[in-house]
Order: structure tokens, then C-alpha cells, then sequence
């Protein structure tokens, strides 16, 4: 298999990396990176829990070559937090919304949220359903994503 | 100051802050040093006698450590119901004999990459004598179907609910209804998938696996692997959900093991997306052929029938789950005759087992659509036929069920009142296919070996912090933030103090697993006790050294004080101290067990009481048909929840949310389907599941009837909501357009087809 050198920051750091032809991100990024927050729950685009985001844009991983990520900027869920005991306000407002159970969705509902308030600060109910439109929850009823996507709208409008 | 978070306060889940720094660890992400790559041979028929298999092939790949086959079992059957069903055992965790579905277990690698590991399993040949098969439970059971278990007609067995004298009961009714209904096959679809990752080192199994119920996989890892229990060790991580998928030990579990002994390195098993849909457990589909019985004044007098479940190749949990569709039906209305029978019938369909609700969702269906009809039948507003027949607290069935709180009948009242009922049935502007629906139900089971145990240990340590170990398995419903606000309650402490360590069959007390809504009540009531014994040991301390009885102790916050004397306070800190001084040297280890008060089911008849706390549920659903397009709009969703006591509110509201939007997936889209036994729709595409973009406004009440079992009144509750959905649908859709609904999902073509029909018959 061709391998191919890249350059990506992920989480703001560097790295300069060989990688397969082949290769999906989400493999890199939870393999040779060891970044496991990012899940991959179908392997074909349909889920959500593989999202990450890629030059400020979500991006599904499992559906990504590494090798076109080649200049990227790339910010996974490990990379939310500013320091360890100081959430993003998006990470407090799944907290305080119950809007965490089995939590294998979270990573990428949380980063589909962060592009979503990214691009629209102050998002309507209808907003919010369609912004998370892509990630599959089976355990909240979603309900509670809702609200802590307002919730967090809030923290992010005052800051 | 006040992080206090006892009973009845919003607590996030304790592990939440992992979660949502993605650095929680689920089996899916485990690994070992020099872990291999486990994957399956699946069979290409769905009925065959295995003649040969040769893996010489295989076993020469350069990378594949093991092969297994049935020659690496003790060839010994296993099943999920050996307690009450021992018959019941009739899977081999490899197959051995013969194949009965397509996709079954045949052999496993071991190797050290995906890719070789996938080259390995098409280099092993097997040959089989294809045997003629049957997909339908109902051509299954009639005579010259093909054998599939050695069993007459295909059924595994029958289960009776048969009680009073339902012949008489008819014969005096003034009102009749009959009706047919049929439900598909629904996927758990957890978002982690089955994953398993076993060692061995000098004789002792390791398994770390996505589950709900490592002691039950210890069980059934120790049969067939033929070794005692302690060699086997089980471990839960985070579980990324299990909704009654995870009971089980798999194929996946045992080939671990049995590879990892073999290669001498750890394996590792995640199945795929498409292995997840076909071939791990799915919900039964069934056939409910119904008849029930009605006074003038809408006392409704008796109900007879049959139930064919699809069961596929093996038991599985089919027993129970049978037995749970039938037997409910007593507890939610007071009629006195009964004789309905269940069938859990063989065919070459993948294994039907445990989905959250149990049986219940199918039933609930059936049964509370039949409820709609006599309501009808009889000129009755549905919300007052439910009132009129809906059971009472301190009531016993006929069934011998015996039910002690129980809000039914204000749960149907407040949600009927909060939706405003009788103005949205009764004031609405017809032709606009706008309707109303009302469905309730009941949860509560034990139903799995001679004992039901829980325990809990309290460890106060040192530093005043406090090491909770439980055998309870959460699997992000929230259970071990209910244990630990359970402490916190009791010891009079922070949550924040208690870590909880859970579910790992080596260093936490027993526990049965997380299924039939039981945690809350039984493994809760393991650490109540756990948590008053650490207290009374304190508290002991405490009132010996102020010299005053304990009963004289208060306590506030963190802190103890004497009721008769201010100048006596501590903090729960320095009453920690005190316990660990020099002069008391006492450790503080609070020990606490709970079995359920229960009495055994009568197979012959289905008399007993399953459960020592029936949590009861009314749900309502307020819609709008588009005649043309036949699609279906959920305006409004009310459910109210007789939960007993709200623990964490917060996460009550979410299991309720949750299994109403499950309900909801399943009564318009969710159907699992299989042609000659293979899967149609196995991804995400093709079956769909709720999205953010399908939920409707939801309203959830939870209603307190404050349990004298349960811990502080709390019932189990996190599998009721989606037992009233379908019907509680059904009988909006019909009072918008007339059509009476019997087949789950309602999808656009069914409703345009039923109104079709109707325009026609008009």
C-alpha cells in the first residue's frame, strides 16, 4: 500500500504523519493518535459518532481519507476542553442536561453542536434538530440534546 | 455550598465529565498488548447438518494465531432461561450438529490484522447437507414443517395464562370483539456494538465486555467452557447501551476465550453494524389473535386468545419473554377470566431474545388496541373504559399477581387532563384527520433463577471518601449515579464523595444484571442497606463518644448534631476521623443484600407475582393523518408515570424519553426484515431509527406513589414508556380517520391502502 506524508494539527498540535492511501481518519485518529473519544458506530456515514471537526467544518471521519486531511486543522473531542478541569461550555451543558446516558453518541453529537453554534449562534428549535440532523442518539429521545444545545447557546451568547 | 445530591435532586451522571471529555473507556476501546483480531465463519444456510470442516487452509496463513471449531468446544449447550426452562438450553456456542440459521457461528479466527483475520475465514471449508427450512411461525408449527429443534411442531414451548371461567365469562357478555395483530422484529441498535476482549494466563479467563450482565456471562462462560466460576473474571466498562441485547452470553464471549487459550494472546471481537442488526438478538416478532369480553356499563369481563412468537433458531430469553407478553394483561385491568396461550415456536429465522420492554411492547399493542375496540363496542370514551376497568393499589389479580402502590388510574386521570382530553376528542374540527389515543401498561419482573440478589459494599475510607462497589451494570441509563445518590442520602454525605466501582464478577458483590427495570428497585435496595449499616456504625461512634443514644442524632448537610444539645456538632469528616482515631480504631464497611419478596410462577397456569413493585404507566398521543400522503404527524406525546419516587428526576425523565421515542421508531419505521432467512435491511439506511429531526414535543409526568418496597418508593420504571406507544398511536389514527391499524410499523402505504379500503367499503 502507497503511504503518503501529511501535515495535520489536531487539537493544536503538529504532527507530521505517514499514512496509508487507504486510510480513514477516524482509523488515525484512534489508532496511531490514541484520540478514542471519537467513535465509529457504522463504518458507513450514517451514525454521527465519528464526527469531528476539519478547517471549522463537521466532517464525518469514517467517510474521510487521512491522506486529503494533508494541511488540515482538525479538533476532535479531545481537543474541546481548554484544560482538563475547565469544560467547553457545550460539555457543561450536556452535563447539566442530562443529555449524556450510554454516551458513545456524545463526542460526536457535541462536535455537531459545536459547528452548529458555530455557524448559527442563536438556533431556533427547528435549527437544532436539523443541525444534529446526522448523529443518531438511541438512548435520550434527543430531547435533552435540545436543551442542552440551548443551554449552551446561552453560556456561549454571554461569554 | 449545597453539592448534596440525594434523593429527588437532578444529578448529572457521575461519570458524565468522562463522556463528554471523550476519555470514558468502553470495551469497543480496550486494548490489550499483543491483542489479536477475532472474526466469525457464519453459515451461508439457514438449515444444514455440518458434515466436515477443514482449517488446515486457514491455520497456514501467515498472521492467523487459532482456528476453532467445534472440535475446540466441550460440546456443551447453553441458554438464558436454564432456571425455570432448563429444556430450554439449546445452543451451542459454536455450532456443532447442525446450523439453523443463516449466519450462524461455524468457526473463528485469530489473527493478527482485520485483513488477515477476513483472508483466514475464506480459507476454511466446510461442507454441509442442506436440509429443507422454514422462516414463518406459524407454517413452523403445522405438520411435516421441518424439524428444526427436535421439538413437536417447532414450539419451544407454551405458556398459559388461564384463569376464572373464560367460556362462562363470554357467554355473559353483552359486548364481543375479535381482532388479529401483528408486530415485527425490532433492533436494539446500541450505538456501541457487542465487543469482547478475553485473556488467559494460567488457567483464569479474563473477559472485558460490553454488557449488561457479567454475572450472567460468568454463568454460562463457566458451563460450557467447563471450568468453575471463580476462573472466570467478567468486567463492564462503559457500556455504549444495551436495551436488553446485552443479557446474554454470545458466541463472541465464549470464542474470545476459547482463542485467546488456544493463540496464547488476547482477542479482541467488535462486531460489525450488520452483525449487530442480524446476529445477535432481535425482538420477537408475534402474532396476537384476540378476543375479549364487555358488560353494557363497559366492565370488561374476560379475554382469550393465542400468541405465536417468532423465536428463530434458539430459546434465547423467548421463554420469559412469552410468558412476560401474556401474564401483565391481569395487573393493569381487574377481570377475572382469562385463557390465553403463548407460543414460542422454532424456525430458521436469526434468535429472537430480550428488547427493552420485554415482550411487553408487543402485547401492549395488542392488547390495548383490543382495549380501544370494546371501548368503541361498548359506546365508551376510551379514557373512561380504562377507568372503569384500570386495577387498584393493594389489589391481587386474578393471576395471583399481587400489586401493592399503584397510580394507574391517576396516571391515566393527570395525562388526560394535562392534554385536556375530552377537548381535543370532542371539540376538534373533523376532516382534518386529527385524533386522539389513550394506552397504558404495567412493568415489574423477576424472572431469573432461584434468587434475584443484589449487594452492595460502602467503603469509608480514611479521607472520608466512600468506595461504593456494586454488582450493578450501568450501561448509561445511570445506575451507578442512583447507587451513589442513594449513599449520599442515607450517609448524609456529597455525591462527589462516593466513587462507585462496579460490575466486575471478581471485586463487586453479585448482581443479576440490568434488565426488567430492576435495578433502581433491587440493587437499590442493596445499597440502601449497605449505606444505613456504614451509617449505624458511625453513628454508633458518634453518640458513644457525646455519650447521648443514637436516636438523639440529627444530621444537616455534612454535618451531625445532637438534637437536645448545640454545642455537640461534627462534620462527617470528623466523625470519619473519630472512627479512624487511635482510641475507636473502627473501619467503616456498611454490607447490604436485597432479594425481592416473590412468588414462583405456576407454568401450568401462570398464577404467581412476579414482582414486589409494579410501576404503571398512561400514555396519550394527540395527532394529525395526512389523508393524501398517508404520513402521520405526532403532535403531542403525554405520558404519565407512576415511577413510585423520583431519584434523579432528571434521568427519570430521560429513560421515559427515550423509550418513547424507541416506541415511536417502532410503531413507524422500525421492522427488521428478513426474507428466507436473511437480513434485508441490516445498516442504518435501510432501518431506520429516530432521528433529532422526528421528535415531537413530548411531555413526561412523573407520578409518586412513594413504594413501601422500594428504596425511599422507588419503582423500576426505565422500559414502561414504550409499552403504550404503538397502541396509544393506533387509536389516535383511528379516531382521525377511521381506520383501525393492526400491524406495527404504521407506514404511509399501510394507512393509504386502510383508507383506501374503508373509502371503498363506504
Amino acid at each position: 500500500m502507497k503511504t503518503i506524508d501529511i501535515k495535520i494539527k489536531v487539537n493544536g498540535v503538529e504532527r507530521n504523519l505517514s499514512v496509508a492511501s487507504n486510510q480513514l481518519l477516524v482509523n488515525l485518529l484512534r489508532g496511531e493518535l490514541n484520540l478514542i473519544g471519537t467513535k465509529d458506530a457504522c463504518g458507513s456515514g450514517e451514525c454521527g459518532a465519528c464526527t469531528v471537526i476539519v478547517n471549522g467544518k463537521s466532517v464525518l471521519s469514517c467517510l474521510t481519507l487521512a491522506c486529503e486531511c494533508d494541511g488540515a486543522v482538525i479538533t476532535t473531542i479531545e481537543g474541546l476542553a481548554s484544560e482538563e478541569n475547565k469544560l467547553h461550555p457545550i460539555q457543561e451543558a450536556f452535563m447539566e442536561a442530562g443529555a449524556v446516558q450510554c454516551g458513545f453518541c456524545t463526542p460526536g453529537m457535541i462536535l455537531s453542536a459545536k459547528y452548529l453554534l458555530d455557524t448559527t449562534p442563536s438556533p431556533s428549535e427547528e435549527q437544532i434538530q436539523e443541525g444534529l440532523a446526522g448523529n443518531i442518539c438511541r438512548c435520550t429521545g434527543y430531547k435533552k440534546i435540545f436543551d442542552a444545545v440551548k443551554i449552551a447557546a446561552k453560556a456561549l451568547d454571554n461569554k | 455550598m449545597k453539592e448534596f445530591t440525594g434523593i429527588g435532586q437532578n444529578a448529572p451522571h457521575i461519570e458524565a465529565k468522562d463522556k463528554v471529555l471523550g476519555r470514558a473507556i468502553y470495551a469497543y476501546d480496550f486494548k490489550l498488548a499483543g491483542m489479536l483480531v477475532g472474526r466469525f465463519l457464519r453459515s451461508p444456510h439457514a438449515h444444514a447438518k455440518i458434515i466436515k470442516i477443514d482449517t488446515t487452509k486457514a491455520q497456514a496463513l501467515k498472521g492467523v494465531y487459532a482456528v476453532i471449531t467445534r472440535e475446540d468446544t466441550f460440546k456443551i449447550k447453553y441458554g438464558s432461561n436454564s432456571y425455570f426452562f432448563p429444556f430450554t438450553d439449546d445452543q451451542y456456542p459454536l455450532a456443532t450438529d447442525k446450523v439453523r440459521y443463516l449466519g450462524e457461528e461455524v468457526a473463528a479466527v485469530a489473527a493478527e490484522s482485520e485483513e488477515i483475520a477476513e483472508a483466514a475465514i475464506k480459507l476454511i471449508e466446510v461442507e454441509y447437507e442442506v436440509l429443507p427450512a422454514v422462516f414463518d411461525a406459524e407454517e413452523a408449527m403445522k405438520p411435516g414443517a421441518p424439524m428444526i429443534q427436535n421439538k413437536r411442531n417447532n414450539v419451544a414451548i407454551m405458556i398459559p395464562a388461564v384463569f376464572g371461567d373464560a367460556e362462562k365469562a363470554f357467554a355473559e357478555s353483552d359486548h364481543i370483539v375479535e381482532a388479529e395483530f401483528r408486530l415485527p422484529s425490532q433492533a436494539h441498535v446500541c450505538l456501541e456494538p457487542h465487543v469482547a476482549v478475553a485473556k488467559y494466563e494460567e488457567g483464569k479467563y479474563t473477559l472485558w465486555a460490553s454488557t449488561q450482565a457479567p454475572f450472567r456471562i460468568r454463568e454460562n462462560l463457566a458451563k460450557t467452557l467447563k471450568v468453575e466460576q471463580k476462573d472466570i473474571r467478567v468486567i463492564k466498562l462503559q457500556v455504549g447501551g444495551g436495551f436488553g441485547g446485552k443479557l446474554e452470553m454470545l458466541p463472541l464471549d465464549y470464542c474470545a476465550c476459547v482463542l485467546a487459550k488456544k493463540a496464547n494472546r488476547p482477542v479482541k471481537f467488535s462486531l460489525s453494524r450488520e452483525e449487530e442488526f442480524i446476529y445477535t438478538r432481535r425482538k420477537h416478532p408475534m402474532v396476537f389473535k384476540l378476543k375479549g369480553g364487555a358488560k353494557k356499563d363497559g366492565t370488561l369481563t374476560a379475554l382469550a386468545g393465542s400468541v405465536i412468537a417468532d423465536g428463530g433458531a434458539y430459546c434465547s430469553y423467548g421463554p420469559t419473554v412469552v410468558a412476560a407478553s401474556i401474564m401483565r394483561i391481569g395487573m393493569s385491568y381487574k377481570f377475572q377470566h382469562c385463557q390465553i396461550y403463548g407460543y414460542r415456536v422454532y424456525t430458521n429465522n436469526p434468535i429472537s431474545g430480550a428488547i427493552r420492554g420485554f415482550g411487553g411492547v408487543q402485547s401492549g399493542f395488542a392488547f390495548e388496541s383490543l382495549m380501544d375496540l370494546l371501548a368503541q363496542k361498548v359506546g365508551m370514551d376510551p379514557v373512561e373504559f380504562h377507568l372503569k376497568n384500570a386495577t387498584d393499589p393493594n389489589f391481587t389479580a386474578a393471576n395471583g399477581m399481587e400489586i401493592t402502590t399503584n397510580g394507574l388510574k391517576d396516571c391515566i386521570r393527570i395525562a388526560s387532563e394535562r392534554i385536556n382530553w375530552k377537548k381535543l376528542k370532542y371539540e376538534k374540527r373533523e376532516g382534518y384527520g386529527i385524533g386522539i389515543g389513550i394506552a397504558a401498561d404495567v412493568m415489574g419482573s423477576k424472572m431469573y433463577k432461584s434468587h434475584e440478589s443484589a449487594g452492595t459494599i460502602i467503603r469509608v475510607e480514611e479521607d472520608g471518601s466512600v468506595i461504593l462497589l456494586t454488582g450493578a451494570a450501568d450501561t448509561g441509563q445511570g445506575s451507578d449515579t442512583t447507587m451513589a445518590q442513594i449513599a449520599a442520602q442515607e450517609l448524609g454525605i456529597n455525591l462527589s464523595r462516593i466513587r462507585v466501582i462496579a460490575a466486575d464478577t471478581e471485586n463487586t458483590p453479585f448482581d443479576t444484571g440490568s434488565f426488567a427495570s430492576r435495578v433502581t428497585f433491587i440493587s437499590g435496595n442493596a445499597t440502601k442497606r449497605a449505606a444505613v449499616d456504614a451509617r449505624e456504625q458511625i453513628d454508633a461512634i458518634v453518640a458513644k463518644k457525646w455519650n447521648i443514644p443514637v436516636t438523639q442524632l440529627r444530621r444537616e448537610g455534612e454535618m451531625i448534631f445532637d438534637k437536645e444539645n448545640d454545642y455537640n456538632r461534627m462534620t462527617f469528616m470528623e466523625a470519619v476521623k473519630l472512627c479512624y482515631s487511635f482510641d475507636v480504631g473502627k473501619m467503616i464497611l456498611g454490607r447490604g443484600v436485597y432479594n425481592p419478596p416473590t412468588k414462583p410462577v405456576d407454568l401450568r397456569n401462570g398464577q404467581g407475582n412476579v414482582s414486589a413493585g409494579y410501576s404503571f404507566e398512561a400514555q396519550i398521543v394527540y395527532l394529525r393523518v395526512n389523508k393524501d400522503t398517508g404520513r402521520v404527524k405526532i403532535l403531542k406525546i403525554v405520558d404519565a408515570h407512576d415511577i413510585g419516587k423520583a431519584i434523579n428526576p432528571m434521568a427519570v425523565e430521560g429513560q421515559i424519553e427515550g423509550s418513547v421515542v424507541m416506541g415511536l421508531g417502532y410503531s413507524f419505521y422500525e421492522d427488521l426484515k428478513f426474507k428466507d432467512g436473511k437480513g434485508l435491511n441490516p445498516n442504518l439506511t435501510n432501518y431506520r431509527v429516530p432521528h433529532s429531526t422526528d421528535i415531537p414535543q413530548m411531555e413526561s409526568i412523573l407520578f409518586e406513589t412513594n413504594d413501601k418496597e422500594g428504596p425511599y418508593g422507588a419503582k423500576g420504571m426505565a422500559e414502561s414508556a414504550l409499552l403504550p406507544t404503538a397502541a396509544a398511536i393506533a387509536n389516535a389514527i383511528y379516531d382521525a380517520v377511521g381506520v383501525r391499524l393492526t400491524e406495527v410499523p404504521f407506514t404511509p402505504e399501510k394507512i393509504l391502502k386502510a383508507l383506501k379500503e374503508k373509502s371503498q367499503a363506504s
